[in-house]
């Protein structure tokens, strides 16, 4: 048994869904060619004062159907096609649609005059798609298939022992019937249709090559930015050490372990304690972000989102009231679909939001929480009415490290992690996420943001 | 009065655990690395364990926390992490795990003493 698959198919998906579409676009096409066709015949004796005969019309006319017959049944069959090479496969459409489509041509050719039908350079297109879908031998088995199959019911027509169904008007005096003419045009038929496969089976495989030569390092890419990680995680793992031991030391002088302390050395410590505490969120954020791009799997369990939040902001209750930020949670949902999702990561990402949320939100603000739903997806709006995000600096909110001008150097402490956090959270659930400013919830002084979340539902 | 062995090879996160913890009034015994953690553990009888998960290897803490527990050693064991939860690594308190409680790096005075006294209680109560 030859193998179908190419050599150069190493990455199995790409190869295989590449086939798919172009098998889909095949069979698309061929609906067309069967319309071309039956307009082709229709226009030849309306236009062309060409004179078919009842049984050269009969034939086109079957021709005809039999393309969009055997085509819907190719749609049919597409269903029980599987990815695998030891399936029923995408390869095998191609052969059958192949098979199928030189048949049907042989006969066109046959029916429209043999060797005096134009139509036999309709094979070169086929050659030529052919090349680009299927393994070399395979094609060439085809063409030398194809040429002999053609040379032999044109001198079947020659001797007599097939009927000659030239079409009349159109030439002056009959050809099939003329040696000269069918060896110069069979072995120019011939040598076009070979060098046809030759240069297009070339070029394909040079671009597919080339193609999986890239897959290949956009894998070598991968795995060296897995590498890159691991690596950070170790420096910045190194670099947490001595400053986890800073801070216990800081910790157990500025709560007077060690006895009483002078009023402005408490004080320098105190500032030292919190840039060291800066320090270490950064450090752990930047572990975080680490640790989710190395994550291979996703620990997937149906989770609701509305008790998820709920859990999170009732968490969060003590900042709401110190603050005095009026929540609602607006459940505007028609279902009460499920997310399929790591349920530590979700609820690292909705946290992170909620903080903000909470963080960038004046005394007596409000924040506004709205869960609704399509037939497909979940959508999570946190809205705020704090102190927004200049609209120039929207489409960079979600890099690393980036913080937007207006918090910068302010009261407001952060690492510019958290979104980055988010986004990559949300992308790794196949959702969106997305940041506008001002928000619904926009004053007179402040313009307020709004994250949207949009989450795929559980099938 | 409890007694309570910390084993960690950070010398600066022992002496500022063990000012914490003797100022508390626990009895404190520290070790730098896991081979003297486990003699002092089977010498001193300790009440609790406090393990730091990576010593010299990545684990050794863990491995250290299987070998008390193979020898049947049931002492509560409060391990140090440096990563918490929250970053994907799945501490679970467990069999392939088995320690009581976990604390993450920068281990705060309070979160340290109401840890301790929280499982010296269970460890009474057994």
């Amino acid at each position: 048994m030859i193998s179908l698959i190419p050599s150069w198919a190493h990455h199995y998906d790409e190869f295989w869904s590449t086939l798919r579409k172009r098998n889909l676009w095949f069979i698309k096409l061929r609906f067309g060619a069967a319309v071309m066709l039956a307009s082709a015949v229709l226009s030849a004796e309306f236009l062309l004062n060409l004179k078919l005969t009842a049984i050269q019309e009969t034939a086109l006319y079957t021709i005809t159907f039999s393309i969009l017959a055997y085509n819907v049944l190719l749609v049919y069959i597409r269903q029980f096609v599987k990815c695998s090479a030891e399936a029923f496969n995408p390869i095998h459409i191609s052969l059958i649609q192949m098979s199928l489509d030189l048949l049907v041509l042989q006969l066109l050719c046959y029916y429209t005059g043999g060797i005096e039908s134009p139509l036999f350079m309709l094979f070169v297109f086929h050659v030529i798609i052919g090349s680009l879908i299927l393994p070399g031998r395979i094609v060439y088995t085809f063409v030398t298939a194809t040429i002999a199959a053609f040379t032999l019911v044109i001198y079947l027509e020659y001797a007599g022992i097939l009927t000659h169904h030239g079409i009349s008007g159109l030439l002056s005096a009959p050809l099939y019937n003329n040696n000269a003419f069918i060896v110069l045009h069979l072995s120019m038929f011939a040598f076009v249709l070979i060098m046809c496969v030759v240069i297009t089976n070339r070029i394909a495989n040079e671009l597919y090559r080339m193609e999986q030569e890239l897959f290949d390092s956009l894998d070598k890419l991968k795995s060296a930015e897995a590498e890159k990680q691991k690596y950070i995680m170790g420096v910045v793992h190194e670099i947490k050490t001595p400053l986890s031991a800073l801070q216990s030391y800081l910790d157990i002088i500025l709560e007077k372990y060690l006895g009483p302390l002078d009023e402005k050395v408490e004080e320098k410590l105190s500032r030292s304690r919190v840039r060291s505490q800066e320090a270490i969120s950064l450090i752990d954020d930047i572990l975080k972000i680490s640790k989710i791009k190395l994550m291979d799997e996703l620990n997937l369990e149906k989770i609701s989102i509305v008790d998820l939040i709920s859990m999170l902001t009732d968490r969060q209750s003590v900042n709401f009231h110190k603050k005095v930020i009026s929540l609602s949670i607006n459940n505007l949902r028609s279902n009460d679909g499920m997310i399929e999702g790591d349920r530590l990561l979700l609820e690292i990402a909705f946290s992170n939001l909620i903080n903000n949320a909470i963080k960038y939100t004046g005394y007596n603000g409000k924040i506004d929480i709205d869960i609704s739903d399509t037939k497909n997806d979940l959508t999570i709006t946190v809205s705020d009415s704090g102190v927004g995000i200049p609209q120039e600096e929207l489409n960079k909110i979600f890099n690393d490290f980036y913080r937007a001008s207006n918090i910068k150097h302010k009261e407001y402490y952060g690492t510019g992690l958290g979104l980055s956090i988010v986004k990559q959270i949300i992308t790794r659930h196949k959702g969106e996420v997305s940041v506008t400013s001002p928000s619904k919830l926009k004053t007179a002084s402040n313009p307020g943001t709004a994250v949207t979340v949009i989450l795929p539902l559980a099938v | 009065m409890s007694k309570i062995i910390i084993i960690d090879d950070d010398p600066d996160i022992l002496d500022a655990s063990s000012l914490v913890l003797t100022s508390k009034g626990f009895e404190v015994i520290t070790a730098t690395n896991p081979e003297d953690g486990y003699e002092m553990v089977i010498k001193n009888q300790p009440d609790l364990i406090i393990l730091d998960v990576m010593m010299n290897e990545p684990d050794d803490g863990f491995f250290l926390a299987q070998k008390f527990r193979r020898a049947n050693i049931t002492t509560p064991i409060l391990m140090y992490t440096s990563v918490s939860k929250a970053t994907g690594m799945d501490f679970e308190v467990g069999v392939m795990v088995p320690v009581d409680e976990f604390v993450e790096k920068p281990i705060s005075p309070e979160e340290l003493i109401s840890k301790v006294e929280k499982l010296l209680k269970v460890r009474i109560a057994r």
